[in-house]
C-alpha cells in the first residue's frame, strides 16, 4: 500500500557508561534503527564498535536506553527490562571465533539447539553443514580446521539456532581475500532467504564493499556518519 | 597395613567430599562479583598458614563433649566425634579445603571468558555453561584438586594426632604409625611402613599425572596458526 511504512526490525538508543568498570572514561550514546540485511559498522580502534555489539547481546548492560527487535523489548531501562544474553535470540560470531575447542565443528553447531528434538536438529545442522560447505568437517575440532573453516563453523553456529540479528565483529581478520569472498557469498546467499539485520563490524574497506549494505561510521562513541548504499 | 588402608581409606573419603564442596565452592570464588568475597578467600586459604596443631587443636574444642560440634553430633547420633573416623574425615576435609579448591578456582579462571559469552548468546544457563564447557576444559584442574587432596591427606600428621589420637583400626593412619615406630625405636618396621607409603604415593601420582598430561594435550593442543 502506498505510504505504508515498514517497522525497521531493529531499534536501539543505549547509553553506555565504561568509565565505572573501566580506567578509561568511555561513553557510548547511539541511537540507531535497523532494517534486515548488511549495516556495516565502521569505525577506529576504541570507537565502541564491539561495545555496541556487546550491549545489543546482552553480554552489557546500558544504564540507559532502549533495544527491540520486532515487537519484542530486548532493553528498556525505564520498564526495569533487561533480556539476559540467553534469552534474546541474537547470533553473534566474535573476533576469536570464541568456538569450544573440545567439541567437533558438529558439536559447536548443535549447541545452541539443546531445546529441539533430535530429529530437528539434525535436519538444521545438515541445512547449515551443506549451506556453508562444512558438511565433510563435522567430526573435526577446531584445531584441526584451517582459519576460513573455523570462520565458517563459528557463522553456522550463529545463523543455525535462526536468531533475529547475527552480530559479527570482524570476523574474518587475516583472511585472504578470495576467502572473505567466499565466505561473504555464503552469507549473504543465507540472508536472502532469512532476512535479518546483519550487524558486521570491520576495519577492512574491501569487506565492507563486498558485503555493500548500509555503512555507520562510529567515533569515540558516537555516530559520525550514515551512509545507505 | 592396616594403617595404610586406613590412611588409604581416609584420603578417598575426604578427596570424594573435597571434589563435592571445592567445585562449587571455587566456581562461586570464581565469578562472584561480591566485595566480601575476599574475606571466604582468606578463610578458605588458612590452612596453609595455620600450624596443623593449632587447627587441630581448635578442631578438638569443638568436637570435644563440650563444643558445639561434639554436642550437636551427641544429641543427633549418640556418640562424640573426636578420636572417630568420622571426626578424622571432617578435620581434614577442612584442613584439606585449599589444595582442592585453589587449583579449580584455578582452572576456571583460565577458561577463556568468550566462550562463556558464546555459550551464553547460545542460550545456555549458568548450569550447562557449566557442565558443557567450563568443567572440560578445566579436568586437568579438577584432576590436580584430586591429587592434592588425596596427597595432602594421606600424608598429614598434625591434624591427626590432635583429633584422632592414636586407635588402632579407627585413627591410627599411616603417618602416626610410622612416628609410633620410631618413638618405639623399630627402625625395621618404620622403614617398612614408610617404604609402602613412598611406592604406593609415587605410583599413584605418576599415574594421575600421565593421565592429566595425556588429557591436557587432547584438550589444549594450540591451535594453527592463522
Amino acid at each position: 500500500m502506498a505510504g505504508e511504512m515498514t517497522k525497521p526490525a531493529l531499534v536501539l538508543r543505549i547509553q553506555f557508561d565504561r568509565s565505572p568498570q573501566a580506567n578509561s572514561k568511555f561513553v557510548l550514546d547511539v541511537q540507531l534503527e535497523f532494517d534486515p540485511g548488511v549495516t556495516i559498522i565502521f569505525g577506529p580502534s576504541g570507537a565502541g564498535k564491539s561495545t555496541l555489539l556487546d550491549c545489543i547481546a546482552g553480554l552489557l548492560h546500558p544504564q540507559q536506553g532502549k533495544i527491540t527487535v520486532g515487537d519484542e523489548t530486548l532493553l528498556n531501562t525505564e520498564g526495569r527490562v533487561n533480556l539476559r544474553p540467553e534469552q534474546r535470540h541474537i547470533g553473534y560470531v566474535f573476533q576469536s571465533l570464541a568456538l569450544f575447542p573440545h567439541m567437533t565443528a558438529r558439536d559447536n553447531i548443535a549447541y545452541g539447539l539443546a531445546h529441539l528434538t533430535s530429529e530437528e536438529q539434525t535436519q538444521r545442522i545438515n541445512e547449515i553443514l551443506a549451506a556453508f560447505d562444512i558438511d565433510s568437517l563435522r567430526s573435526r575440532k577446531p584445531r584441526e580446521l584451517s582459519g576460513g573453516e573455523q570462520q565458517r563453523v563459528a557463522l553456522a553456529r550463529a545463523l543455525v539456532t535462526h536468531p533475529r540479528v547475527l552480530l559479527l565483529d570482524e570476523p574474518m581478520t587475516g583472511l585472504d581475500d578470495e576467502l572473505k569472498t567466499s565466505i561473504t557469498q555464503d552469507l549473504l546467499t543465507w540472508n536472502d532467504r532469512r532476512k535479518i539485520p546483519i550487524l558486521y563490524v570491520t576495519h577492512s574497506h574491501e569487506e565492507a564493499a563486498a558485503l555493500g549494505g548500509r555503512m555507520v561510521f562510529l567515533k569515540n562513541g558516537r555516530i559520525v556518519d550514515q551512509l545507505a548504499r | 597395613m592396616e594403617a595404610l588402608l586406613l590412611s588409604i581409606r581416609l584420603s578417598l573419603t575426604v578427596s570424594a567430599i573435597l571434589l563435592a564442596i571445592g567445585v562449587p565452592l571455587a566456581y562461586w570464588l570464581t565469578f562472584s562479583r561480591w566485595p566480601g568475597k575476599f574475606f571466604v578467600e582468606a578463610i578458605v586459604a588458612l590452612p596453609l598458614v595455620l600450624p596443623p596443631t593449632v587447627l587441630g587443636f581448635y578442631l578438638l574444642i569443638a568436637m570435644g563433649s563440650n563444643g558445639p560440634l561434639g554436642r550437636f553430633w551427641q544429641s543427633t547420633f549418640g556418640h562424640g566425634l573426636a578420636f572417630t573416623f568420622t571426626g578424622l574425615v571432617i578435620a581434614s576435609v577442612l584442613y584439606s579445603l585449599p589444595f582442592a579448591v585453589q587449583p579449580l578456582a584455578a582452572s576456571f579462571e583460565s577458561v577463556d571468558r568468550k566462550l562463556l559469552d558464546a555459550s551464553t548468546v547460545l542460550g545456555a544457563g549458568r548450569l550447562r555453561t557449566f557442565l558443557r564447557v567450563i568443567l572440560p576444559l578445566s579436568i586437568p584442574g579438577v584432576i590436580s584438586a584430586i591429587v592434592l587432596s588425596f596427597a595432602h591427606t594421606l600424608g598429614e600428621f598434625g591434624v591427626v594426632l590432635m583429633v584422632g589420637g592414636n586407635l588402632a583400626g579407627t585413627t591410627r593412619t599411616v603417618s602416626i604409625d610410622i612416628y609410633d615406630r620410631v618413638q618405639s625405636m623399630d627402625y625395621a618396621g618404620a622403614n617398612q611402613v614408610a617404604v609402602g607409603l613412598l611406592l604406593f604415593s609415587f605410583v599413584v601420582l605418576s599415574i594421575v599425572y600421565g593421565v592429566n598430561r595425556h588429557l591436557g594435550r587432547r584438550i589444549w593442543s594450540p591451535w594453527p596458526a592463522k
